[in-house]
């Protein structure tokens, strides 16, 4: 069996790659709906903001874990 | 023909330009090791600074024409948006030291698109280091002398309204959180976004090159047109992202003072 | 909360210290208590208290923004 392709470097860079697709998704969203959400009712502005910020944390977490995940997974 | 890119790679592949030979520069004087071109760009820059901010704000007319315009310009930009909302009062205080930051951020950065000059100056890290370094000694140092020794790092770690036993989960996050991880983001923002887009525009423009001047052929002509697009959107990009992250630096800079003199209402 | 003057520029100001500590006190809790799993790890000869750290230094921290940024 012969190698038709070969891809080397760090697997880790890939892996982060693919995990920060979604919380890039994620944090677009909820600012963009956050913002309308602004400019439809601008004396909401407090509630927005901190449901904005909930969710801001939640989805950056996983991206950042996503970051530490390599040195887990090669902990465990 | 190869004497035209400095960065041509000996054999017949496409070489993608490699970080090694794109931004460990050789000095200009043989001889003078540290007189590198960043150096170079980087006193330039001070140079510019200088002589446009002395040249506008010298002898300051009440009507401001010229030079002064422009700058006063910059200088409104800069307290409204920089200073004003993190430092209020306080904010004519520290103007100088905001203005000079902005400034010398955004032509270092703006050096990246120039032609001939071609370096954005932040991409080695120890110029974003320094800035961000000495933002951070201000930054205790004024904590420190505006609430006490004590006083400071309790209220930095101690944030009021929280029940009392989660304090002891909780204060070491807030060190090390504003302690360590602001100024190494605080620098580490800048250099990235610069050393990031350096990179790809010298790809994009390798692209280009090698496949419309070094090695032409039917098909590769395609490609080479569609790196030479890139380049120019790429460029366009870039220049936002510079200017950007040139104001994310100076509102970073004021975001610390103004948090050091003001701890949490 | 002391009287709130110009509220427009308060806004932003919280806004943006809020929204550049959240990333910041994510990775420090993450980094603080990966990092003790870690050294108990290391003393214990385990290696599944790392992982633990982690999630549970981003619990916390996510709690302490939701405390001081939430309310």
């Amino acid at each position: 069996m012969s190698v038709l392709a070969e891809v080397s470097g760090n697997v880790t860079a890939i892996g982060y790659g693919l995990a920060a697709i979604g919380p890039g998704i994620g944090v677009g969203i909820i600012f963009g709906q956050g913002v309308q959400a602004i400019a439809r009712q601008p004396e909401a502005y407090g509630l927005i903001r901190q449901n904005m910020l909930l969710g801001f944390v939640l989805t950056e977490a996983l991206a950042l874990i996503g970051l530490v995940a390599p040195f887990i997974f090669s902990a465990l | 023909m190869s004497a035209l890119t400095l960065l041509a790679p000996p054999s017949d592949q496409f070489g993608a330009p490699t970080p090694e030979e794109l931004f460990n520069l050789p000095p200009i004087i043989p001889g003078v090791d540290w007189f590198t071109k960043p150096v170079l760009l980087a006193m330039l820059s001070v140079i510019l600074v200088v002589g446009f901010l002395w040249a506008a704000f010298a002898n300051p007319k009440v009507v401001p024409r010229g030079v002064q315009n422009v700058a006063e310009y910059g200088y409104m930009f800069v307290r409204d948006q920089v200073a004003r909302p993190f430092l209020g009062k306080d904010a004519d205080r520290w103007m100088g030291l905001l203005v000079t930051l902005f400034f010398t951020v955004l032509l270092w950065n703006i050096m990246g698109v120039i032609p001939v000059l071609q370096f954005p100056v932040a991409s080695h890290i120890a110029f974003p280091a320094v800035l961000a370094g000495s933002i951070y000694v201000l930054k205790v140092y004024l904590g420190i002398k505006h609430q006490g020794a004590v006083g400071y790092f309790k209220n930095m770690m101690f944030p009021p309204g929280l029940p009392k036993f989660i304090y002891v989960l909780l204060a070491p996050i807030e060190f090390l959180s504003n302690l360590i991880i602001a100024p190494f983001t605080h620098a580490v923002r800048l250099f990235a976004n610069m050393f990031a887009g350096h990179m790809l525009l010298a790809f994009f423009s390798m692209v280009g090159f090698w496949f419309l001047f070094e090695k032409l052929t039917p098909v590769g002509a395609g490609v080479g047109v569609v790196g030479v697009v890139m380049t120019i959107i790429l460029t366009g990009f870039e220049l936002f992202i510079q200017f950007l992250q040139a104001f994310l630096f100076a509102m970073l800079a004021a975001m610390y003072i103004g948090g050091s003199l003001h701890p949490e209402h | 909360m002391s009287a709130q003057k110009r509220r427009p520029e308060e806004d932003g100001r919280d806004f943006a210290d809020a929204m550049w500590s959240v990333p910041s006190y994510l990775l420090a809790g993450m980094a603080f208590y990966g990092g003790l799993g870690w050294l108990l790890d290391r003393w214990l000869g385990l290696s599944a208290l790392f992982p633990i750290g982690v999630v549970l230094g981003v619990v916390l921290s996510g709690y302490l923004v939701y405390r001081k940024f939430g309310r």
